[in-house]
């Protein structure tokens, strides 16, 4: 239902006309997204790909705007829901009382600061457009696994994170600095350094006092449950390897010169115990860029740009838990200090490396992982991709999880309602040099099919389950009233604490919470 | 007002799912939304880098469909389908007038199996572009014809407002009366025109005869020697892709093959499906055109080729919303500017108009040649519009 045409007019008067619609159109259209379908059905709605119908969307501009923005909605008790590069279902807003504060016109890369390692960025820049910036520094930046193509504000302040450079980037919770945040109420909070009387600057997220990084987003992000975040300092780091690279031909068939000091290794580790022995093994000596184990299946498709490209790699499907390793460095001798050590890690363990034998990758696959944009190679076979799991945990309960989880997959492919990966399709990365390690289930299914959607959908909450019988850490999706009341108890009651949270911050649920939590226990809707 | 969501490719795929779940309905909202779009094609090869959607040919069908529901096209883009109908041209002009561009020293042949089809902006709007290319012929001794008032417009502007059917009238005129002729070669220098005799057409209806751009045609004559480039010109020049010549300019490729299931949920085309993917544009022959120029320096802009910024003025756009289309073309301007070049070239009558007025309206102390009038000058052949142009550059 469209705004009340006075309060409309309050809208407009803070952002313009041509920054505001509440038109048919653009309210049907601002209500899809990817895998929302899933969300649906999980929620024991219709499983289409669309989300209630925001009143309205705005595009505010700046900081200032989106606190106008606020203040309005808290005075009229209408739901906002923010967005910046929008991918997915957590940008939906829960309720047709919200409206969806799109972010993308505040789109400006604030500083870089080479000196100090961070760039301050706003909600719309994407990770890409700020890789590319800094690459002339000679530094680049974490990109989570969903690519270069999302915000790196968004998945500072609001989401999880990993991502294939976790070992040698963190993920992206831990990158997190300085931040503007505009609280439910639509006041302007800011943190850390940022917060200071005097001298106040983007270097660092703590402080002064109590830090407030874990109220802002937890383990997972608040997905804009408790605020809108407006302008986010992020670590930076110097760039792998050379940064000078050929690159000619158009666009897929680009014709790649990989870069000086950059290596990748691909190694069959047999079981899952000599994975894990192999993994810990290699990041100790912290000479990885990426180090992964993925399926077979899933080492193909990276490798692969199409579904017909990816069924010709059958000797590399064939492994049954590949290690993919890529070492980069900055100078001749750190490379090969880093292959010496690598050679005798693979002698160690009696492990062969089957790139340049079995298998020798397109050039472009460097650039791609120096893109990290590995993870969109998921969508190739059915169109459709989602992960479950992401727990966050040592090296052996991520292998656990893994281990428990291939034969429920099998049940969900012998049902024909996801691809078949043989159950075995699974990611995992080391954070930080083996400190932590990350590991979700990435999942094909078709999201025209709607038997594949319920399928995957019942998949997922099975998933959930058995993570919590089986005491196999916390998935990343976990959000929501349903999920957190379940998870909760068995938890230390985090879900009783992050209420606290949001009934400190949002006392009136002016920020939608369909993927937080709510104020009250049953949220109830106000007109 | 061009940021929200479904002013995008991906948004625009979006809208037509919605309409196909009957979510909504034709409207006039939804034409504004989905006529404001140059139907550049960038979307379309960002889409392929590892996916195989079709945004672009989404938008062109959302257009087919709201034309059928009676909303589309935009009433301005309507008024030059009306003339297309009554004057053969969009721009309202008599037929009789279309061959007034044509300088009397021209020497044409009427058996030549070479055509030079002018098209209707550069018989009306852009005639210094059919000019040089008629004078750059004779220079390069090509017996070649034009059809005068047998030509007829190519369809283009119809085309990609929504209205195939007449696009479908006017593709068959046009065909029937060049293939009557027994012509063996087709030249353009028209993008739009070439774009749509070249990758539309063949999906309606094929026929016998060759089409090339025209910097295609000169760069071959360079090549042979047959064409001789001996003034200088002391230019900085940088070089502007147009969309229906660059990423738009690559053909459908004929597939024949089946749908294989591979395993539930998965299936693989075999033999593979080739993919319209923008790589196969006319990039490289007009940078070897303005490389062979002596004396012309040339630069590149940041975004080039595939991924070149549109000049904002196709697919109805520039008479639809004037506005939006000055808007991107001045962006396009300063990516210019930001090369150091003092002169814009590029090889479509449609973005030298845009550009030209987006010169005009920012300040810019750009110039602006179309690729033929270089041509010309490093022929020592400038007419005296070119002549006046270049003094006043100077």
């Amino acid at each position: 239902m469209a705004l009340d045409k006075e309060i409309l007019k309050e809208f407009v008067e803070v952002v313009g006309k041509d920054n505001i619609d509440d038109g048919e159109i653009m309210t049907n259209a601002y209500a899809y997204n990817w895998c929302m379908e899933i969300f649906n059905y999980m929620e024991g709605k219709e499983p289409i790909p669309f989300s209630p119908i925001p009143k309205a969307v705005v595009l505010p501009s700046s900081t200032e705007e989106v606190a106008q923005i606020v203040k309005l909605c808290n005075k009229y008790g209408i739901k906002f829901k923010a967005q910046s590069t929008g991918l997915g279902p957590w940008n939906q807003p829960s309720t047709d009382n919200s409206i969806i504060i799109d972010l993308r016109r505040m789109n400006k890369i604030v500083k870089i600061d080479a000196k100090n390692l961070y760039a301050v960025v706003e909600p719309y820049v994407s990770g890409a457009q700020l890789q590319l910036e800094i690459m002339k520094h000679g530094l680049n930046c974490h990109m989570p696994g969903a690519g270069p193509q999302v915000s790196p504000l968004a998945s500072a302040t609001s989401m999880n994170g990993p991502g294939f450079t976790s070992p040698s980037t963190g993920h992206s919770a831990r990158n997190v600095l300085g931040v503007e945040w505009v609280l439910p109420d639509g006041e302007i909070m800011r943190l850390g350094s940022l917060g200071l009387k005097n001298n106040r600057n983007w270097y660092n997220g703590d402080g002064p006092g109590p830090s407030l990084r874990g109220i802002m987003r937890g383990w997972a992000g608040a997905k804009s449950g408790i605020g809108v975040f407006t302008r986010v300092a992020v670590k930076l780091f110097p760039y792998p390897c050379s940064t000078e690279f050929k690159l000619d031909g158009c666009s897929p068939d680009y014709d790649f010169d990989i870069p000086d000091f950059m290596r990748v290794y691909v190694m069959d580790c047999g079981t899952f115990k000599y994975l894990e022995k192999a993994m810990l093994r290699i990041e100790e000596e912290e000479i990885s860029f990426m180090c992964s184990f993925m399926s077979g299946f899933a080492v193909m498709a990276i490798f692969a740009t199409s579904i017909e490209d990816l069924m010709d790699k059958m000797a590399i499907g064939s492994m049954k838990v590949p290690l993919v390793v890529i070492i980069t460095a900055r100078t001749q001798r750190e490379f090969e200090y880093k292959q010496k050590v690598m050679g005798m890690i693979l002698d160690e363990m009696k492990l062969n490396d089957i790139i340049g034998t079995l298998y020798t990758p397109n050039p472009i696959f460097y650039a791609e992982a120096l893109r990290s944009n590995l993870g969109l190679h998921g969508f190739i076979a059915t169109g459709g991709f989602q992960s479950t799991k992401g727990v966050c945990d040592t090296a052996a309960v991520c292998l656990r999880s893994t281990k428990k989880n291939i034969p429920m997959k099998k049940k969900y492919i012998k049902k024909e309602v996801i691809a078949n990966d043989f159950g075995e399709g699974h990611w995992m990365t080391s954070y930080e040099s083996g400190h932590y390690f990350h590991v979700e289930s990435p999942t094909m299914f078709d999201q025209t099919d709607q038997s594949s959607v319920e399928g995957m959908a019942e998949y997922m909450e099975a998933s959930n389950q058995m993570d919590l019988l089986k005491h196999l850490g916390a998935p990343f999706f976990v959000e929501g009233n349903k999920l957190h009341k379940l998870f909760g108890p068995h938890m230390s009651n985090y879900h009783i604490w992050l209420r606290k949270i949001k009934q400190a911050f949002d006392p009136n649920e002016i920020a939608d919470s369909g993927f937080y939590i709510s104020a009250q226990e049953e949220s109830k809707e106000k007109s | 007002m061009y940021n929200f969501h479904p002013y995008s490719g991906g948004g625009k795929i979006i809208l037509a799912l919605l309409l196909e779940m009957g979510r909504i309905n034709p409207s006039d909202e939804l034409r504004d939304v989905v006529y404001k779009c140059t139907e550049c094609g960038a979307c379309a090869v960002s889409c392929k880098f590892l996916n195989t959607l079709e945004p672009l040919e989404i938008i062109m069908k959302l257009r087919e469909k709201l034309v059928d529901a009676g909303y589309g096209p935009m009433p301005k883009q309507q008024q030059y389908i009306d003339s297309v109908k009554k004057n053969n041209n969009p721009y309202n002009e008599p037929h009789e007038k279309r061959l007034d561009w044509l300088p009397e020293d021209i020497e044409l042949d009427p058996n030549a199996k070479v055509l030079y089809y002018v098209g209707c902006t550069s018989s009306y709007r852009r005639e210094e572009m059919a000019i040089a290319t008629a004078h750059i012929m004779n220079a390069a001794q090509i017996h070649f014809n034009i059809l005068g008032k047998d030509e007829f417009c190519c369809g283009s502007p119809i085309l990609r407002t929504g209205d195939t059917k007449t696009f479908k009238e006017f593709l068959n005129k046009n065909l029937d009366v060049i293939e009557s002729k027994g012509i063996e070669t087709v030249v353009f220098s028209c993008a739009g025109c070439y774009d749509t005799f070249k990758v539309d057409y063949p999906l309606y209806r094929n026929y016998n005869f060759r089409v090339l751009h025209i910097v295609e045609f000169f760069d071959d004559i360079l090549e042979t020697g047959h064409l001789k480039l001996t003034n200088e010109v002391p230019l900085t020049v940088t070089y502007h892709d147009p969309c229906h010549l660059g990423r738009n300019a690559e053909s459908y490729e004929e597939w024949d093959g089946d749908v294989v299931d591979l395993m539930p949920l998965v299936s693989i085309n075999m033999p593979p499906k080739p993919k319209r993917t923008g790589a196969k544009g006319i990039y490289d022959v007009p940078r070897n055109i303005l490389k062979k120029i002596p004396g012309l320096k040339f630069v590149e802009m940041e975004r080039i080729k595939e991924y070149a910024y549109c000049c904002g003025a196709g697919a109805g756009v520039k008479s639809a919303f004037p506005e939006f289309a000055l808007t991107t073309a001045k962006n396009r301007i300063q990516e210019a500017e930001d090369t150091g070049a003092g002169a814009l070239t590029s090889a479509c009558p449609f973005c030298s108009t845009n550009l030209q007025d987006a010169i005009k309206e920012s300040g810019s102390k750009l110039k602006f040649y179309d690729i033929n009038e270089l041509l010309l000058m490093a022929l020592g052949l400038e007419t005296k519009a070119l002549k006046k142009k270049m003094v006043e550059a100077a």
